[in-house]
């Protein structure tokens, strides 16, 4: 009798979730994992494609050595830390403001429409942020010259000196991700039970106090988060700068992932690019690590 | 003296008027319950005491100073909410002292103030919890030691022990009772239970849709109700209803028709009788609590359709040509469903109401 019996069909296979599954694995693995052991395995070799008869051997640590003595590194790499902590905190402070201005009662459908206008910057490309930030900042027509002359200031030269390209960089950093903090935190104040918030309202006329001890509670996940995705985007940031500075002029804008680009891509040390490239992802990993440890347990 | 004044206070949200001319004062150290059903504008008019909600019209006052448009800290009173308001992140401790530290109180009367709340509510193991670590009870209790540490000219209650259970909750509102007699403080109290209500407070006011029904002591709503509304809504189980007409009038007395009636008539003695015209229609209320069973003089001819025993008391409900009649009975009557039911009543306790539903 057993042997007739069939088993029911259950309208699959025992392969078919296999097949489910298996684009999106494959594209991760072609796109994510690959090229990531490939730059590791890369990273421990000699790998200049410009002197292709040297062929690639592999030669250890040599290259990892080598990225931790070149002051350049080191360099860049404080050049981008100093870049996250002039724009990071103004995005903080600036997006607190829209969301508390965005949270007040009232006024919906011109809020509605706020909220709406806050995604446009996060939606655009980086390489276009930086097309707009060439126009912004252009010396002889740009609007940034135009609004200071209103104010009865010369023409800066904005993208040939050193400050002037730094801080064109920051600007349009803070003016791409300010929405982005506004949004995090517009969410974790309406989190913000309405009972505790009218509670506190009756101990204390003071809206600063209120922020401090009820609601930055509430937003610190938020924070956390924040600050975990922009140093992995900092430390990854490219196309913007590339497009509006080239990391020039001279050193001012070479932010760390410029210059692995041209190492990589100008000298075509792709030994040296992926060592460093593999230093900066334990770097993100790392700092990531700490924000977690440090805020979430504040927040829990 | 008046303490807490209110002055044709109004509340609109639009088009929509929520509270729609309320006028009240309460005296130092009286205890004062909000009492309605759910959207009759209990919550709202407390909200507008405490400052959370605007006011759209009228005059607030509290101890002789007009807070109308006074902002909520500066109103010197504190409200214990439903769902307790806790702030989470903050000790049992650092909850109670949170308004003294805003009021920038020196850190040895701060630690002085919460240790004598917490000794008033035992709470005194739990300062170094946090909420989260805290029974529901613990919690409420945790919320009025947030309040009273306070000295609040105020205090304010909006259904506190909703999120309870029924032993909590009884026995946080003996609590509460004990709290406003050692304090000896003046509260205002919303609940939708007319248990609180009774055994809390020392007056009562009965909200339906933003108006203000009656105003009066337990007692008073409980013997003397305005209208069927108040009549109905205090006392448990509710007070039952019996349409009837005034066939006959004297100078103090009417004949009611009625088919519950013993004969199809009742004969009340009631020094309003005059106000009342052969014709018209009257509400006749009996209480469950005041009906008697089997009585010398019956007044009411019924069908039993289902009895209750609570164990002590037994809970009848008769059926008669009308809605069905309710009488709380002590002991247990020997009578099955479908018995004829004969019920009597002292008349001192039958309650007449007219066409309109005010008392006669």
């Amino acid at each position: 009798m057993s042997a007739t019996q069939t088993k029911p069909n259950r309208g699959y296979g025992r392969w078919t979730p296999l097949w489910f599954l298996a684009p999106a694995v494959v594209t991760l693995f072609a796109i994510g994992i690959y090229p990531t052991l490939f730059a590791l395995v890369t990273s421990f070799r000699r790998y200049n494609i410009a002197r292709p008869r040297e062929g690639f051997p592999f030669v250890g640590l040599e290259n990892y050595v080598a990225v931790l003595t070149d002051s350049t590194f080191w360099a860049s790499l404080g050049l981008t830390a100093q870049f996250y902590l002039t724009a990071l905190p103004i995005q903080v402070v600036l997006g607190l403001i829209v969301a508390l201005l965005l949270h007040k009662p009232g006024m919906g459908l011109l809020k509605s429409l706020a909220r709406v206008t806050l995604v446009v910057p996060l939606a655009t490309t980086y390489a276009v942020v930086g097309l707009i930030g060439r126009l912004i900042f252009n010396r002889d027509f740009g609007v940034a010259n135009q609004f200071l002359s209103f104010a009865g200031f010369g023409p800066v030269d904005w993208l040939s000196t050193p400050n002037g390209a730094f801080a064109a960089i920051v600007i349009m950093d803070v003016w791409q991700w300010t929405p982005f903090c506004a949004l995090i935190f517009l969410a974790g104040l309406s989190m913000v039970p309405g009972e505790i918030e009218e509670a506190a309202r009756l101990e204390t006329s003071s809206k600063l106090a209120l922020l401090r001890h009820v609601q930055l509670p509430y937003l610190l996940p938020g924070l956390t988060a924040v600050m975990i995705l922009r140093s992995a985007d900092v430390l990854k940031l490219f196309d913007m700068v590339f497009v509006m500075t080239r990391g020039g002029p001279g050193s001012a804008t070479d932010l760390i992932s410029i210059y692995i680009q041209r190492v990589g891509f100008r000298i075509f040390d792709l030994g040296t690019a992926s060592a460093q490239a593999i230093l900066l992802l334990i770097l993100t990993i790392i700092i990531s690590r700490l924000y977690i440890r440090v805020l979430y347990r504040e927040a829990h | 003296m008046t303490f807490l004044r209110l002055d044709n206070i109004k509340k609109n949200y639009g088009d929509v008027s929520v509270i729609k001319g309320v006028s009240f004062s309460a005296a130092k150290g009286e205890f004062v319950v909000f009492v309605g059903p759910s959207g009759c504008g209990k919550s709202t008019l407390l909200r507008m005491i405490a400052g959370l909600e605007d006011v759209s019209e009228g005059e607030l006052y509290i101890d002789g100073r007009d807070v109308t448009y006074e902002e909520p800290a500066k109103r010197e009173v504190s409200m214990v909410f439903q769902s307790y308001a806790l702030y989470p992140h903050m000790s049992v401790f650092e909850n109670m002292a949170f308004g003294l530290r805003m009021a920038k109180k020196p850190e040895a009367e701060i630690k002085a103030q919460v240790a004598e709340a917490a000794r008033i509510l035992q709470l005194e193991p739990l300062l170094d919890r946090k909420p989260r670590a805290l029974s529901g009870g613990q919690r409420q209790r945790v919320a009025i030691g947030r309040s009273i540490v306070r000295h609040p000219k105020l205090f304010l209650f909006d259904e506190p022990l909703s999120n309870l259970d029924a032993e909590l909750r009884s026995q946080m509102r003996v609590e509460i009772a004990k709290l406003h007699r050692s304090l000896g403080a003046t509260m205002v109290y919303v609940t939708h239970d007319q248990i609180e209500a009774m055994t809390l407070a020392d007056r009562i006011v009965v909200l339906r849709a933003g108006l203000v029904e009656q105003i009066g002591s337990p007692t008073e709503l409980y013997d003397t109700p305005a209208n069927t509304f108040v009549a109905g809504f205090i006392g448990s189980p509710k007070m039952n209803f019996i349409t009837a007409k005034v066939s006959a009038t004297g100078p103090s007395s009417l004949v009611l028709d009625g088919a519950a009636f013993v004969g199809g008539k009742l004969v009340v003695e009631t020094p309003a009788a005059g106000k009342a015209k052969v014709g018209d229609t009257l509400t006749v209320g009996l209480r469950p609590e005041h009906l008697t069973v089997e009585p010398a003089q019956p007044v009411l001819a019924l069908t039993l359709d289902f009895a209750e025993s609570l164990g002590g008391s037994t809970q009848l409900y008769a059926r008669g040509e009308g809605e069905p009649i309710i009488v709380l009975t002590a002991g247990r009557p020997a009578l099955q469903p479908g018995d004829a039911l004969k019920l009597g009543i002292d008349p001192r306790h039958i309650y007449l109401f007219d066409a309109a539903g005010l008392a006669l």
